[in-house]
């Protein structure tokens, strides 16, 4: 797996991961530790480009809930209660993280494990940047 | 079963991906859609996973994956020569747990049970063990 960085920016500065190659038990650890880079260089506001992923596993969904954990800030709206009340709700999605044009097969796997009752899943750049 | 294909790996987490190549194109060339073949690649995944990890445990060994159908059931058969272990009887995760909170693979034997109908195992006539994995309806014209 590589991972090509952009910096786009809109209202906010938003940092692209251009991922390409599977996301599994034996690439996982590779995300989350360039995640982890990019949030201690500054990066708020995180997209995955998923469009070069072929597959993902439950080691790469790990890695994808605990770069949207580390992105969480303590305001009210991102505390415990309020993302459990959001997703009961379906009312709350990520500020910080959000992902952009998975293939049919990884947004498959995401939409089969929930994720996309808390990431907003984009098809287009342009778009997916200017959401934040 | 009807078996189409069969593979044997080495027990390493790096033959993971040439698993999922040899589901993906034997599946593929039975006459299953992409879509539903994506929900048997990560069943598989995940119990490959398993295997290398919690069976083998780093030790040498292999995996036999085979491939074939039934009644219009896609089937995956797994074997290894690892200790006796039936996930079948694992317990669901506390999924009240945040996710980094729990081991690797340990959503495993969960998902496997969202994404295929049908997980069973037995104990190989070697001592190690069979998973078998049955997707229904995946394969027209049977």
């Amino acid at each position: 797996m590589d991972i090509a960085i952009s910096q786009e920016q809109a209202t906010v500065p938003v940092t692209v991961f251009h991922i390409k190659g599977d996301i599994d038990v034996t690439s996982y650890q590779q995300l989350q530790a360039q995640a982890q880079q990019a949030i201690d260089a500054g990066t708020r506001y995180l997209l995955l480009d998923l469009s070069q992923v072929g597959y993902i596993s439950s080691a790469g969904l790990r890695a994808v809930h605990l770069i949207f954990n580390l992105l969480r800030t303590d305001s009210p709206d991102e505390s415990a209660r309020a993302v459990s009340w959001g997703l009961r709700d379906g009312t709350f999605k990520s500020p910080h993280l959000k992902l952009l044009n998975p293939s049919p097969g990884v947004r498959q796997v995401l939409t089969t494990t929930g994720f996309d009752m808390f990431l907003e899943i984009h098809d287009n750049l342009e778009e997916a940047v200017a959401s934040f | 079963m009807k078996a189409d294909c069969a593979l044997r790996i080495s027990a390493k987490l790096e033959n993971l991906s040439e698993v999922r190549r040899f589901v993906w194109e034997t599946a593929l060339s039975l006459g299953v859609d992409s879509v539903t073949l994506q929900d048997m690649l990560l069943a598989v995944d995940e119990a490959v996973t398993n295997i290398i990890m919690h069976g083998y445990r780093g030790r040498e060994g292999h995996i036999d994956v085979e491939v074939g159908h039934t009644a219009g059931a896609l089937v995956v058969r797994l074997r290894d020569e690892a200790a006796p272990f039936d996930p079948t009887r694992v317990s669901p995760p506390d999924l009240t747990l945040p996710l980094e909170q729990r081991a690797v693979g340990g959503m495993g034997i969960y998902l496997i049970r969202q994404v295929v109908d049908e997980v069973s195992h037995c104990i190989t006539t070697q001592g190690g063990n069979e998973l078998t994995l049955v997707k229904k309806g995946t394969i027209r014209g049977y």
